[in-house]
């Protein structure tokens, strides 16, 4: 991969990163290697809603597409995005949510509308609508760099499947885009993240969670020498923006029946119009602290306004932000870790600019898990933009590769790759264990280690070993009743809140030693030397270690593994 | 490329320790496991060029 000469032999390409959401898209670039770039199309927009609609053969696309859902549904098209390379029977079509119905068609799934100034509707398939709308999310990259598109990396969920992958790719040719990559959701947004650090990313484990409009999706990554693993999935595809939108719908149409006796969601109209105004108070709501719901001729020709507080709101919602917190707690626990095994939390898609969503999952995590979202991380990247982002990044890297090179690399003999069981380091005084290589590690790597020996011998021992992630709970001491005053002049009003933490068991991490491996013996090694080690690790677990101070000789010495490519996971 | 990871206080040779060229090898790790690595990023990129190549560390510090 990477041949210098495949640039020579490609005709030259114009990729770009494509987000392809159920609800919004985006289109990126990185402009010839600089920052990642959303393009807005010529609307301004940026998220691009992924709806077409048609009005006497006339396409429209993205926000004026959306607002054709009021007057004109049942010749738009929205929420298709999943059912891509999908039989009619295993889709979920409520979720095109009052635009044209998807309809059995052969063995795949179509809209039946009219997208011509015939009288007679015309049945298009999935796969031609979402050509329909990549072409012109290309045609907008390509008006804004001034060069046709040609190519370009798209984000898929984790669980799309080889059919629908299938799908994507052809309805991407049929669009005349050439497909370099489908990468996922989760690994885009952290490659978008990761940029901030321009140099390697530490190595840490990540969860990133997808919070969009129709589903959310929650990967665990461990992140280790730049290189990204998933170590486990949630999904949950009946949770996300629209969910948050219809606690607001519900609201406001309860308010408006005690008013003026008339559910506003019984007209098609009147539904569709209360959906747009639910998500544009929702969306202002994520600033400012109330936001108004207004809408003209709601129904039977009622204009109706109402102010609706972030307070009340985060209480309608409260159930939905429940689904989210959840699904992230299942993947730790299927992904076999612990809130504290979590350095960050980074939280994308749109929903993920809701304020509460972020707070709340402050609450679950330790302190020192980093929660990446606009209300909590100053310099959090817009969470709308991150797929978008981390696609274009690809794209930029890969575009002067040989097909063939990527589809090597992409390549399961390639990716599979034996992980660490366990993290190695090393042995301390007083069984105490210092990692140096964490579990999830591909192989094969190698590690070196700089530190001051703070302890004096003839020789000391430096002994490599397994080291055991454990948690340590201490419960809370039982408390001294408040007899008169306390120590300190806390308040009436603090002392509950104050007990209330001190009630609850202090969890923290800590490591056992495990499985010895092997032990080396260095001489002197006074107060002060600097020592260091070199630890490296073969594909077939053949373990190398060495350790020196600094301006002596070394020793060395190797272990061979046992076994060759690893236990299948 | 070394990580400074601080200060360590480390154990003396026990007596009676002995191993040949001052090393002995205790135990094997435990069996690995396989998953798939993500085939994104620059990192990545460099890594299936090695794969490629078969290059060793040394030649190529990671
Ligand atoms: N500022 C905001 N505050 C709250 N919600 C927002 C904001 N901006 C966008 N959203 C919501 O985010 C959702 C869209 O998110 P996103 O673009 O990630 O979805 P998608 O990827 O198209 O959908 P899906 O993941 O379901 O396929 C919508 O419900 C939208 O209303
Ligand atoms: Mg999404």
């Amino acid at each position: 991969f990477l041949d210098m000469s495949a640039e020579e032999e490609q005709p030259s390409r114009v990729a770009i990163g494509i987000s392809f959401g159920n609800s919004y898209s985006s289109i990126a670039s990185t402009v010839g290697g600089g920052d990642p770039k959303v393009i807005a199309n010529e609307e301004g927009d940026r998220q691009i809603p992924s709806i077409l609609a048609y009005v006497d053969g006339e396409e429209f696309h993205g926000t004026q597409a959306k607002s054709q859902l009021v007057r004109n549904s049942k010749n738009t098209v929205a929420g298709f995005r999943d059912f891509l390379g999908k039989d009619f029977k295993s889709i979920d079509p409520t979720t095109a949510r009052g635009a044209a119905q998807p309809q059995e068609h052969e063995s795949t799934v179509a809209f039946s509308i009219r997208d011509s100034e015939s009288e007679s509707p015309s049945t298009v398939t999935v796969s031609e609508i979402a050509t329909r709308h990549l072409r012109r999310l290309a045609a907008s990259a390509s008006d804004y760099l001034g060069k046709k598109v040609t190519a370009a990396v798209i984000t898929v969920p984790t669980d799309f499947t080889q059919a629908q992958k299938a799908a994507l790719v052809k309805a991407a040719k049929d669009a005349d885009i050439e497909v370099l990559q489908l990468i996922t959701e989760p690994i885009a947004a952290l490659l978008a993240h990761d940029r901030r650090e321009d140099h390697r990313p530490a190595d840490k484990t990540v969860v990133v969670a997808d919070l969009g409009a129709n589903r959310s999706d929650v990967a665990v990554v461990s992140v280790r020498g730049g290189m990204y693993s998933i170590l486990a999935t949630t999904h949950d595809y009946a949770v996300g923006g629209l969910k948050l939108d219809e606690t607001i719908q519900e609201y406001v149409a309860k308010e408006f029946v005690k008013k003026h006796k008339v559910d506003p969601r019984e007209t098609d109209r009147g539904l569709a119009k209360m959906r747009l105004e639910s998500e544009a108070c929702k969306k202002a709501l994520s600033l400012g602290s109330s936001a108004s719901f207004a809408v003209e001729s709601l129904a039977n020709g009622i204009d109706f306004t109402l102010n609706l507080n972030r307070t009340r709101y985060d209480m309608l919602a409260g159930k939905v932000y429940g689904r989210f917190v959840q699904l992230i707690q299942d993947a730790i626990v299927k992904a076999e870790l612990d809130v504290l095994d979590i350095d960050e939390v980074l939280v994308s898609g749109g929903t993920a600019h809701t304020p509460r969503i972020a707070s709340n999952l402050g609450s679950i995590f330790p302190e020192s898990t980093q929660i990446v979202a606009p209300a909590s991380d100053a310099a959090a990247i817009n969470p709308s933009e991150l797929t978008a982002r981390g696609a274009a990044l690809q794209a930029y890297m890969i575009e002067s590769y040989d097909t063939e090179d990527i589809d090597q690399s992409t390549h399961a003999a390639v990716t599979v790759t034996p992980h660490l069981a366990k993290s190695i380091g090393l042995v301390l005084t007083g069984d105490e264990f210092k990692p140096i290589i964490p579990a999830e590690t591909p192989l094969p790597v190698r590690r070196t280690v700089n530190f001051t020996a703070t302890s004096d011998s003839e020789a000391a021992l430096i002994r490599v070993a397994e080291g055991i992630r454990d948690i340590k709970i201490t419960q809370p001491e039982p408390k001294a009743k408040q007899n008169g005053k306390a120590t300190d002049n806390d308040e009436d009003d603090d002392e509950d809140e104050d007990s209330e933490e001190e009630d609850e068991e202090k969890r923290e991490t800590m490591w056992k030693v495990g499985n010895v491996v092997g032990e080396l013996a260095l001489k002197d090694v006074k107060k002060g030397s600097k020592v260091t080690v070199q630890v490296q690790v073969g594909a077939d677990l053949e373990i190398t270690m060495s350790a020196m101070v600094a301006g002596k000789s070394g020793v060395k010495g190797s272990v061979p593994g046992s076994a060759a490519n690893g236990a299948a996971h | 490329m070394a990580a400074s990871i601080g200060s360590l206080s480390l154990p003396a040779v026990p007596n009676g320790w002995s191993g040949e060229k001052d090393f002995k090898a205790v135990g094997k790790l435990s069996a690995a496991t396989a998953r798939n690595i993500e085939p994104v990023g620059a990192h990545f990129l460099a890594e299936a060029r090695r794969k490629r190549h078969k290059r060793t560390f040394s030649e190529d510090e990671r």
